[in-house]
């Protein structure tokens, strides 16, 4: 598909003996937030060093704008800006320097746009790198990035040393880049960022992409959080096949769970029993995350 | 002092010395090996007393007395007595560099990585790394120095004694140790470990500078260079005690400065506070290089300047070094005018030769260190960021070899050429600039190919690169005490250093130069194309 800025098609990528990557693909589309989340160590990390051609992939796959990830290196970066999680700078320089630099490098200049950032971002750019907190030191990759002007945007972990006002500022950034049509990827442990900017979402799991696609699709294969009082017993409910985990407060009032796709067949069931409260919450991303990163230990039996 | 400030220090040693354990046992049995080697060799050279009269004659030359100190001892000579003055000199800078590493790697060090800062979290009092550092190059000085006496015991050389050997190890060890305090000083004065070393060896550098200027103009004043006590300790003649206590003496007061300001000042920070820097990064910084020029802007300065003022402290002695009928009248009288005039020009030239010795292998310091940083910049994470943007692998690499490629060759030259304009003017025979600077067409592809191996080495095998090292200690060792512990050849072969011819004295061959220059770019090459093919984090 020519849409896609970014394909990744099969990818391994082995250290030694230990597979990091065991087989990703996934795409992303011209103008989409892509979300990318995984527990520590899933290959978040991995994948996107790949996708920079800092790492050489052990097989398969990662195309960029069309071009090969790792042979082409060079030009793709011309089209793209970075984030790392954990920015470390030449500590002699200081954060200005840096962040002009950075853009020289991409063959851009310092800008208003720039100044507008830095100080929006609340970094003082005289500073020696040396003396920045771990999160002035994320501000001067960030202001970097959100100042050229690239095509796609690769941001891994980015706000993980910000405090809340500046996580904001960060939203406020990449839905700024959406509205302008740019593609985003984004590794995120900060579940409610990625919820409310990412179009799609992919959830990695030790070296594997376990699940693919939008927040709703996802809830729509998930199951929903019912909760529920009626005028008779309402023990019966419990037998049937789409509804689990099922906890009774008292004979008329219990709170269960519903395969997203049936629960119309379970409100069937439920009206003739009088209902006099009703609650049915969908799966915030972070029950989705928690469910698929509790798999290995009982997720069968709950699949 | 308050006992929290210092809680386990114990531990934190025990922790230090478990973790360097492999570079501690290295050094040691490097630098007492080296000895104890020497020492069993010496009874076979210096055997005779007609050869001890002999190298005695050489040891009394004001070139060798730069080189390696003065040469104290009275008929009859002993092989001990040689032995001692060639080697005290020699082994004192091989301990202070040890040292300076340890001193520097258990404290500066560790603050720029935050293993401090995880540490003094839990219960580790404030002081608790300084004193661990300290208790740590004490131990490793100790054991250092009663290997090195144990070694000469068993060498058995004639004429050295107990007393001598004990003195030549324990005095070795306060003079390692008292430069480990002065490293540890510094560590506490600036704000980073790269700062740290390159303060520490610009003073190692100063005062040894100044103990060879003192022990060619008046031995007495050699007692006012620090440096210079080692020399005063007379080994296997009158085996004095009194510098053993003046090095002991001096790491105590240095210690004491260094707690007291090491209390006063906030972990990971200097006591020279960084100012605030610009706001826009100048015009000059847009690419690797310029970057790379830029962080390193300080320490060329310092390697330029550095070599040629130690060009010129060596050229200046020339006139003293090749002056026959000074040191020699009987000898003088006997060649006349112009045999005396040949004989000094071949003396300081024979020294010129020796000189670019030294000046090459110094030389490479600066150019591996930049050739390595690449990869050391990629652990610490500093190119992270410039690997996604548009620059290739040829260039970043190249960049860093380039850099260092030409600090390395200009702090080379720049020693030549201060030794050529100094040694013009104090020297009493003339000699061309142009005959001297075959040292440097001669000597600069053995440069190149240290340097081809080492950034073969960082792209082929980025864990083992700092074996390069292993090139340049070995080549001083080989072609500085090669000769005088009666080397054979292809020992001295081992290190490009080996491959080159008598330059100055002799002719430069073009041949060696020609391949040895072809050989160092196809290092680099292959160098390069293995850096091109792996991974770059490689943690
Ligand atoms: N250079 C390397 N050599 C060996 N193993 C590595 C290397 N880089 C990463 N790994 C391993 O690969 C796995 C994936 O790491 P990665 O950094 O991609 O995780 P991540 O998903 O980014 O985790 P986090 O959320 O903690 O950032 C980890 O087990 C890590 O230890
Ligand atoms: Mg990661």
């Amino acid at each position: 598909m020519m849409a896609d800025v970014l394909t990744i098609d099969h990818l391994q990528k082995k250290f030694g003996k230990f597979e990091a990557l065991k087989n990703i693909s996934f795409s992303i589309h011209q103008g989409e937030v892509f979300g990318f989340i995984g527990p520590n160590g899933a290959g978040k990390s991995t994948t996107i060093r790949t996708l920079l051609g800092i790492l050489k992939p052990t097989a398969g796959t990662a195309t960029i704008f069309g071009e090969d990830a790792w042979a082409e290196a060079v030009g793709i970066h011309k089209r793209i800006a970075y984030v790392p999680g954990d920015v470390y700078l030449w500590p002699n320089l200081t954060g200005g320097e840096v962040i002009d630099f950075l853009l020289r490098l991409n063959g851009e200049a310092h800008s208003e746009k720039t100044d507008a950032l830095i100080k929006k971002f609340d970094l003082d750019p005289t500073k020696k790198a040396r003396t920045y907190s771990k999160g002035n030191r994320q501000k001067v990759a960030l202001i970097a990035a959100f100042s050229s002007d690239a095509e796609l945007y690769i941001f891994d972990e980015p706000t993980s040393g910000l405090d809340p006002l500046m996580e904001e500022v960060f939203q406020e950034e990449v839905l700024a880049l959406k509205a302008a049509g740019k593609s985003v990827l984004l590794s995120s442990h900060i579940l409610s960022e990625v919820e409310r900017m990412c179009d799609r979402i992919a959830i990695i799991r030790q070296g594997e992409i376990i699940e693919i696609g939008s927040l709703q699709a996802m809830q729509q294969l998930s199951r929903s959080t019912v909760h529920v009082a009626t005028t008779q017993d309402l023990s019966a409910i419990k037998q049937l096949p789409a509804v689990h985990q099922f906890t009774a407060k008292s004979a008329t009032q219990a709170t269960f769970s519903v395969d997203a796709d049936q629960l119309g067949a379970v409100m069937t069931a439920l009206t003739p029993l009088g209902i006099t409260q009703l609650q049915s919450t969908p799966p915030t991303l972070e029950d989705l995350f928690l469910r698929y990163y509790n798999q290995e230990g009982d997720g069968h039996e709950q699949q | 002092m308050n006992s929290s400030k210092a809680q386990n220090t114990l531990a934190l040693t025990k922790l230090n010395l478990r973790h360097d354990w492999l570079k501690i046992v290295l050094w040691i049995l490097g630098l007492a090996g080296l000895m104890a080697v020497a020492a069993a060799k010496f009874g076979g050279i210096y055997g005779t007393q007609k050869a001890m009269n002999t190298i005695a004659e050489t040891l009394r030359t004001p070139a060798m007395v730069s080189l390696l100190g003065p040469f104290t001892a009275t008929k009859p000579y002993t092989t001990a007595m040689i032995y001692g003055s060639e080697m005290m000199v020699f082994m004192g800078l091989f301990a202070a560099m040890m040292n300076l590493y340890f001193a520097v790697h258990a404290t500066r060090a560790q603050e720029d990585t935050g293993t401090s800062e995880l540490l003094l979290a839990h219960a580790v009092g404030r002081q608790s790394p300084l004193l661990a550092a300290i208790a740590e190059l004490a131990i490793i000085n100790v054991a250092a120095g009663v290997i090195e006496a144990l070694g000469l015991q068993a060498a058995n050389m004639p004429g050295a004694d107990a007393a001598g050997n004990w003195l030549f190890g324990l005095g070795l060890a306060a003079f390692g140790f008292m430069f480990g305090t002065f490293a540890l000083l510094f560590s506490q004065v600036v704000s980073n470990a790269r700062s740290a070393t390159i303060l520490s060896y610009s003073w190692l550098g100063i005062l040894f500078v100044a103990r060879m200027g003192a022990d060619i103009q008046d031995p007495d004043l050699t007692w006012w260079t620090i440096f210079g006590w080692i020399e005063k300790m007379e080994l296997y003649t009158n085996n004095v005690w009194t510098p053993l206590a003046l090095m002991l003496g001096m790491s105590v007061i240095v210690l004491a400065v260094t707690i007291a300001l090491a209390a006063s000042r906030d972990i990971g920070a200097g006591l020279i506070t960084p100012r605030a820097g610009r706001a826009r990064a100048s015009r000059f910084l847009q690419g690797p290089l310029s970057l790379l020029a830029r962080l390193e802007r300080t320490s060329t300065w310092i390697w330029l300047i550095g070599m040629f003022l130690l060009g010129v402290s060596y050229g200046s002695i020339f006139g003293t070094v090749g002056d026959l009928a000074k040191a020699n009248p009987t000898l003088s009288k006997l060649l006349g005018g112009a045999g005396t005039d040949a004989a000094n020009k071949a003396i300081i030239l024979a020294m010129a030769n020796k000189l670019a010795i030294i000046f090459v292998v110094v030389a490479t310091i600066p150019a591996l260190l930049t050739i390595l940083r690449l990869n050391n910049d990629e652990k610490k994470g500093y190119l992270e960021l410039q690997h996604a943007a548009p620059i290739s692998r040829l260039r970043l690499f190249a960049s860093f070899a380039g850099h260092g490629l030409v600090v390395g060759s200009l702090s080379f030259l720049l020693a030549l050429v201060g030794m050529v304009v100094a040694g013009a003017s104090s020297a009493t025979v003339t000699i061309s600039a142009a005959r001297y600077l075959r040292g440097f067409v001669g000597f600069w592809p053995a440069l190149l190919v240290v340097c081809g191996i080492g950034a073969l080495l960082v792209g082929l095998l980025p864990r083992l690169q700092s074996l390069v090292w292993i090139l340049p200690i070995y080549g001083v060792i080989s072609l500085y005490l090669g000769p005088l512990l009666d080397f054979p050849t292809w020992a001295t072969r081992l290190t490009p250093y080996g491959w080159v011819n008598e330059v100055p004295v002799k002719a430069i061959q073009w041949a060696p130069v020609g391949w040895m220059t072809a050989l160092a770019c196809v290092l680099f090459v292959l160098g390069y194309l293995a850096y091109r093919r792996r991974d770059l984090t490689m943690n």
